[in-house]
């Protein structure tokens, strides 16, 4: 007999004629009506052409959910490889939420499977991130100390070479609230994310002040995790858990003008809060989530329409580097373009290689893991090819997860691109 | 010219045809089953596919519904491997009249129909996609069953006992003997070449054309009226469970999930012709208004395909012809030697797939006794071939094969998940390069593409494994591309004109298979095929 | 508003006509932003240039069978653009090949005269520029071919396509190789990349050459590289010592995809904008001007304003023209009058699949400019106009090309100077 309608329970949020987890669902699963086996899909993935481990996005997405029953047990566990990237459905010309059917049958997958007790950990940043930040240095060094790795892997399933970031060493919300900012009456609402938060608490600094420099107020929240590493990993009760904490916390600063505006400097964090948590999380119908969507906005992406209606400050001095720009997957999958070329383009003297590869591999968390790391390099390869061959000195990218995984593997310095507005500004 | 005898000739080979011939097979008699098409082609393969609890007749025509539910219960046991365990609801929409439900669970008590009312919102926690508007919705043990693979394994079963099972071999003649008839006269389609068929008792178990049979051999009277009606196969599984209107027997009134489609039927023309396939507008129009009163969105999900189904609705006294959905569904067993005096001669005609097992257990017992020797029938108890260890179909068998070896296994149809063995095994197995007949083995290009991608894989690799000719290969996917013309131009609109366009391109555009060396046009290509 | 970005022209549609579009609005100094819901559908066609191919016999010159075509069609686009434009808009693409980012790779061919290409399945199919890579397929050179297949590509079948030839009146025969791929599911991508090797070429050209006869041209199915198809295809040829050619196959189509790279790069390198996965939702207009179009994007609608708009959106193919269950269709991307569908009751489709069906010719109503009835300063190219069967007449890249030249030039002759934010 079909279960549940597979989503443990009753996944909708109760009251008011708001539709059940099941429909919001079939919102995914009804789009694989408009696959018409193109093969277009196919050739966009990352991952299937580089590891036959992954049958590729038509097979696991539109193909094999007409044979998926909710409540029966899942068969394929191949789906598990599919990285999350989203290139499927952004290059999709008929509109199938590939990328989004195979998160929720990998989610499925697990449920029955069970949960490795790596992915309940390195889908926590805000913990490793807790954990890790008072005992900065000791910390730094074992990720760095080959024994440790190794027994990281056999143990924890974390590849002993996989990119693990270092911890600061402090709190970027710590420098925040030392630093309010200046009074101008135009608020904005800064969503930082954990990588900023303590990894790189200066990314966080440079934001501010642009911002500053642009008239903003921000506001910074006291706020935590998006869910996005939860999600990727199957574990969506726990991430719809964490993503509605994030939107409770949030909304109260929109909710009651109109006109303020969230922003964020990590790509993949600020797509889970436009779409991906919605869609994927079946939260379609949470109003606080839907209104911080609605409000949510890139760095990139505000500073280019501000620029579009003659508000940027463009007082730029001359950047003279020769930069490479990889746009990550999920900046694209905001389906909003590159706008951090545009704004290069305003910069004197910066001369920019637009990469074309596909993806850097990491996919998150993906490229950690034991099984998948050398898949992830694979898929990265292309990349680091065009990087090292480009002549360019660094390399700008919106995600820090890519960041660290273009540095590891191809010893360039990374930055987001608000670092050559922020250098040209000369703040 | 060949002569053939036998114990038992049974002439049509669906789902009851086969199934007296496997009942005669198992009694120990030597049977020929004969049909002049594929098995399955007739009735059998063109209805939805579902096993009935019977609730449907529960309150109209209690007799039929006990009959259901019994038969309903063997067969899930003896053909196990043909079932998909689906379960079902019977659903009180806006549209119905609340006050059935009340009577339905009463006719469900009185005939022995497990029936058992749940709350709505649990209906809906199950299938999320059903209209949130019903008022009572009722769990009955509704299944699908995959025809072909019944009837294909009776027939496997009959020839491991020495039985003969012709598909493509048309009964020209009745062979009459005075009052007795004594055989029948065969034309193999391909060939031309004739077979006589020597038999002591002859089974018209031919269904829609059962009149025609009767008419062969002389008997007059036997009228079975066709009941056409339309089915449509939405792409993917809006349900996952059968769902019937709680009402009086109608059209549109159930969807039925089988294999990775749902199906919603039927409607209920009277024709005069039991190859009548006209499907109408109209009918379209009805069917997808009826499904969007079960789901509501039904109209945006994806049509796939459309085929006709003919009923054989048997009438033994003068009737209007009309409304033929008020003729008995129940079976009708003529035993000609009663009725008009001709011995050696059976008829059973009428009824419904849910019970084909026992209108061939009562066709039997019949032909037994004018055997004159009456064995027992084993059919309730003996499992047919493939469901001997008793276990229901899931739908992510093809998908967990594939998944076991995902980098071994070349799909030749992929939205079927079929790869290049299974296809080639077919033609070693079937001794046929008819894609027609293949694509209903294997469902091959009965995906949403439609055989946009596999049926030039599938040509191509005749081609190399048959020593078919160009000719033959090229013909075959002429003929292919028609007759799926055929069931997806008048549901074409949406998403699957969408797929038909890509189609075009790659047929039309990459190919260019119209311009082929003599390309049959389509008025030929209809004349060949069957 | 909030979210919009203002341009000088934006186009709707990332296949060959919005690309071609998008790169000459570009090329002429206009700030051109293309919105494309997916790729388009370059990966799936065979990237030949087809211009006119039947009308309805087969097509020797397309210069006299245009001029026909026309007369009998006065609603077929090609009447409104004219030869001349196709040429140009021909020559225009031959150069940006050849400029392109794959090296030494080019086009050959004049769209004066048809050259007869091998299709998948052997029949001889009419295009006027082609692929070198498949230049050497042409029937008119009479030569001797081995078609060469792998049971690896379950996408071509040799024999198969041998043997119709052959029927056709080509000297065929076929051959199978050997090629070890990591999977069974293995397509013309996969396969092509490998061909970007030299190592594996040399060693693929190694084994192949065991098994051919003298005198004979070689035909292969579409995978001769993807990064470098010219030294892909040169060096195969060389190291068989004879003439080498491809043959487009199922999708995705290898050459389709070169051909979406370079056009999207000669986009690029003019300085417009590509936003994939930008599908458009709504628009909005003032009387009988569209201002701007709303897409999708994460989070909230993304709204792109400019004073000119080219919809280059495709058919029913792409979804941008619907049929619905209630027989009715519709533009769904601006809402724009349809020309070409038949009346309701009419018939929609006919039995005989192979003959041409009443919903072929359905597309967004044009004026004698192909500006869109209804909204003066939309501009309509490829699939999306009425009156063509590109797919049974051979004619999609050519009216992809001469439309989307077409609107690119109107729009910049009406153009002032260029509006929106200052660079």
């Amino acid at each position: 007999m079909s279960g549940d309608g597979g989503m443990g329970g009753d996944g909708g949020m109760g009251g008011n004629g708001a539709m059940s987890g099941g429909v919001l669902e079939e919102l995914m699963r009804g789009s694989l009506d408009h696959c018409v086996k193109c093969t277009i899909c196919e050739t966009q993935c990352p991952v299937s052409n580089v590891t036959p481990l992954f049958p590729g996005p038509k097979y696991a997405g539109p193909q094999a959910e007409r044979y998926r029953v909710s409540g029966e047990p899942s068969v394929d566990s191949s789906v598990d490889y599919c990285s999350g990237c989203g290139i499927c459905s952004m290059s999709c010309p008929q509109g199938v939420k590939i990328a989004e059917i195979n998160s929720q049958a990998r989610n499925r997958l697990k449920q029955q499977k069970g949960f490795p007790l790596r992915d309940r950990i390195i889908t926590r940043p805000t913990w490793l991130g807790r954990a890790g930040t008072p005992v900065a240095p000791l910390a730094n060094l074992t990720i760095d100390f080959k024994p440790f790795r190794i027994f990281g892997e056999k143990v924890l399933g974390v590849h002993r070479n996989a990119a693990a970031p270092e911890f600061a060493g402090r709190r970027f919300s710590t420098w925040a609230k030392k630093h309010p900012s200046p009074p101008t009456g135009k608020k904005i609402v800064y969503f930082h994310n954990c990588g900023t938060e303590y990894y790189e608490p200066w990314e966080g600094e440079k934001v501010m002040q642009i911002l500053e420099h642009n008239g903003f107020e921000v506001v910074v929240p006291k706020q935590d995790c998006c869910g996005l590493p939860l999600q990727s990993s199957g574990l969506f009760d726990d991430a719809r858990k964490v993503v509605l904490r994030l939107a409770r916390a949030l909304v109260p600063y929109v909710r009651d003008d109109p006109d303020t505006l969230i922003v964020g400097n990590a790509t993949s964090c600020t797509l889970m809060l436009k779409r991906e948590a919605r869609e994927i999380l079946s939260l379609e119908d949470d109003p606080d989530l839907k209104l911080v969507s609605e409000r949510t906005y890139d760095i990139c992406e505000l500073l280019l329409e501000l620029h579009d209606r003659g508000e940027l400050k463009t007082d730029f001095n001359p950047v003279n580097e020769h930069i490479f720009y990889h746009a990550p997957c999920q900046q694209q999958g905001h389906w909003i373009g590159k706008p951090a070329l545009e704004l290069f383009a305003l910069i004197p003297g910066l001369e920019v290689t637009e990469g074309n590869a596909r993806c850097c591999g990491i996919a998150g968390t993906y490229g950690l893991k034991a099984e998948k790391y050398d898949i992830a390099m694979a898929v990265g390869a292309d990349l680091f090819g065009q990087v090292k061959t480009s002549g360019a000195s660094e390399v700008a990218c919106d995600s820090e997860t890519c960041r660290w995984q273009i540095t590891h593997a191809t010893g360039h310095k990374s930055v987001h691109p608000i670092d050559y507005l922020h250098r040209a500004y000369g703040l | 010219m060949a002569t053939l005898s036998t114990d038992v000739l049974v002439i049509g080979g669906g789902a009851t045809g086969a199934g007296v011939a496997w009942d005669a097979a198992l009694r120990g008699y030597d049977v020929v089953l004969v049909d002049r098409a594929d098995l399955a082609e007739g009735t059998s393969g063109r209805f939805h596919g579902l096993i009935h609890s019977g609730g449907r007749y529960a309150v109209k025509d209690p007799d039929a519904a006990k009959e259901c539910i019994h038969e309903n219960r063997i067969i899930k046991r003896i053909a196990a491997d043909c079932i998909e365990d689906v379960g079902g609801f019977f659903v009180t929409t806006p549209w119905d009249d609340p006050a059935y439900a009340d009577r339905f669970i009463q006719g469900c008590r009185d005939t022995d129909v497990d029936c058992e009312e749940i709350d709505a919102a649990q209906a809906l926690r199950e299938e999320p996609l059903l209209n949130p508007d019903v008022s009572r919705v009722f769990r009955v043990p509704d299944a699908n069953i995959d025809v072909w693979k019944t009837v294909w394994s009776m027939a496997r079963g009959i020839q491991a006992r020495g039985g003969r099972v012709l598909p493509y071999h048309a009964v020209v003649a009745i062979h009459r003997s005075g009052d007795q008839v004594t055989g029948a006269r065969l034309r193999g389609a391909g060939t031309g070449e004739e077979i006589d068929v020597e038999a002591r008792v002859t089974v018209n178990a031919s269904g829609a054309w059962a009149g025609q049979v009767a008419d062969m051999a002389g008997i007059e009277g036997v009228r079975v009226l066709p009941g056409r009606g339309i089915m449509i196969a939405m792409n993917h599984r809006l349900v996952n469970t059968c769902v019937n209107r709680c009402q009086m027997p109608t059209d549109g009134d159930i969807i039925v999930p089988i294999r990775t489609v749902c199906v919603i039927g039927t409607t209920d023309e009277h024709t005069e012709d039991p190859d009548d396939h006209t499907v109408y507008e109209s009918e379209v129009d009805k069917m997808l208004d009826d499904g969007e009163k079960l789901v509501p969105g039904f109209r945006q999900a994806r049509a796939m395909r459309v085929w006709t189904g003919v009923r054989p609705l048997f009438e033994d006294a003068k009737a209007s012809d009309t409304e033929t959905r008020d003729v008995t569904r129940a079976h009708a067993l003529l035993d000609h030697a009663e009725r008009d005096g001709v011995q050696g001669f059976v008829t059973i005609t009428g009824g419904k797939l849910t019970t084909f097992r026992l209108m061939a257990e009562d066709t039997m017992t019949a032909v037994s006794k004018h055997l004159g020797d009456e064995r027992p029938c084993t059919t309730a108890t003996e499992p047919l071939p493939g469901s001997e260890a008793g276990e229901h179909y899931h739908l992510g068998e093809r998908l967990s094969r594939k998944e076991a070896r995902l980098a071994d296994d070349q799909l030749i149809c992929e939205c079927e998940l079929v790869p290049r063995w299974k296809l080639e095994e077919a033609v070693q197995r079937r001794a046929t390069t008819n894609l027609d007949d293949i694509r209903r083995l294997l469902r091959l290009g009965m995906g949403p593409c439609q055989g946009g991608f596999c049926i030039y894989r599938a040509t191509g690799i005749l081609h190399g494994l048959d020593g078919l000719t160009a000719e033959q290969a090229d013909e075959s996917l002429l003929h292919f591309l028609q007759e799926r013309w055929k069931g997806v131009w008048p549901i074409l609109y949406g998403d699957q004109l969408r797929q038909a366009r890509l189609d075009d391109w790659i047929f039309q555009g990459v190919l260019d298979v119209e311009h082929l060396p003599a390309a049959i046009p389509a008025s030929q290509a209809e004349a060949t095929a069957s | 508003m909030r979210g919009e970005l203002h341009y000088d022209a934006v186009v709707i549609g990332a296949g060959t006509a919005g690309l071609v579009a998008g790169a000459r609005l570009a090329e002429g100094g206009a700030r051109v932003c293309v919105l494309a819901k997916g790729v388009g559908s370059t990966h799936l066609a065979p990237a030949t240039i087809d211009v006119l191919g039947y009308a309805p016999e087969r097509v020797t010159s397309p210069s006299a069978a245009v001029e026909e075509l026309v007369a009998a069609r006065p609603d077929h686009p090609y009447a409104r653009l004219g030869f001349d434009a196709i040429a140009e808009a021909v020559r225009w693409f031959s150069e940006r090949v050849a400029a392109g980012p794959l090296p030494e790779y080019r086009y050959v061919g004049d769209v004066e005269r048809n050259i007869l290409l091998p299709t998948a399945v052997g029949v001889l199919r009419p295009s006027a520029l082609v692929p070198e890579t498949m230049a050497a397929g042409d029937a008119a050179s009479r030569e001797r071919v081995c078609i060469v297949g792998t049971r690896s590509l379950r996408d071509f079948h040799p024999a198969l396509c041998a043997a119709n030839l052959r029927r056709a009146g080509v000297d065929a025969r076929s051959v199978d190789i050997e090629i070890d791929v990591d999977r069974a599911d293995q397509n013309s991508l996969g396969l092509a990349r490998r061909f970007d090797d030299p190592a594996w070429r040399a060693a693929f050209a190694g084994r192949l050459a065991l098994k051919l006869q003298a005198h004979e041209s070689v035909g292969l199915p579409a995978m001769l590289g993807l990064r470098d198809p010219h030294g892909a295809w040169s060096d195969v040829q060389h190291r068989l010592g004879r003439a080498v050619f491809e043959i487009p196959t199922l999708p995705p189509s290898v050459p389709g995809m070169r051909l979406y790279e370079i056009l999207r790069s000669t986009l690029r390198r003019a300085g417009g904008r590509f936003v994939l996965g930008a599908e458009v939702v709504s628009c909005d207009r003032d009387g009988s001007r569209v201002v701007s179009v709303a897409t999708r994007s994460a989070g909230h609608d993304a709204h792109y304003a400019a004073p000119w708009f080219v919809l280059a959106s495709g058919g029913f193919g792409s979804g941008a023209i619907e049929l619905d269950s209630r027989w009715a269709t519709h533009d769904r991307i601006l809402g724009l009058p349809l020309r070409g569908a038949p009346e309701p009751g009419a018939p929609r489709f006919v039995s005989d699949y192979l003959a041409e069906q009443p919903m072929a010719r359905v597309g967004v109503a044009v004026d004698g400019e192909l500006r869109a009835e209804g909204a003066e300063n939309v501009m309509v190219a490829g699939a999306a106009l009425p009156g063509a069967v590109p797919w049974r007449e051979g004619s999609g890249e050519g009216i992809a090309l001469a439309s989307g030249s077409h609107a690119a030039q109107l729009v910049l002759a009406r153009s002032g100077a260029p509006a929106g934010a200052a660079a």
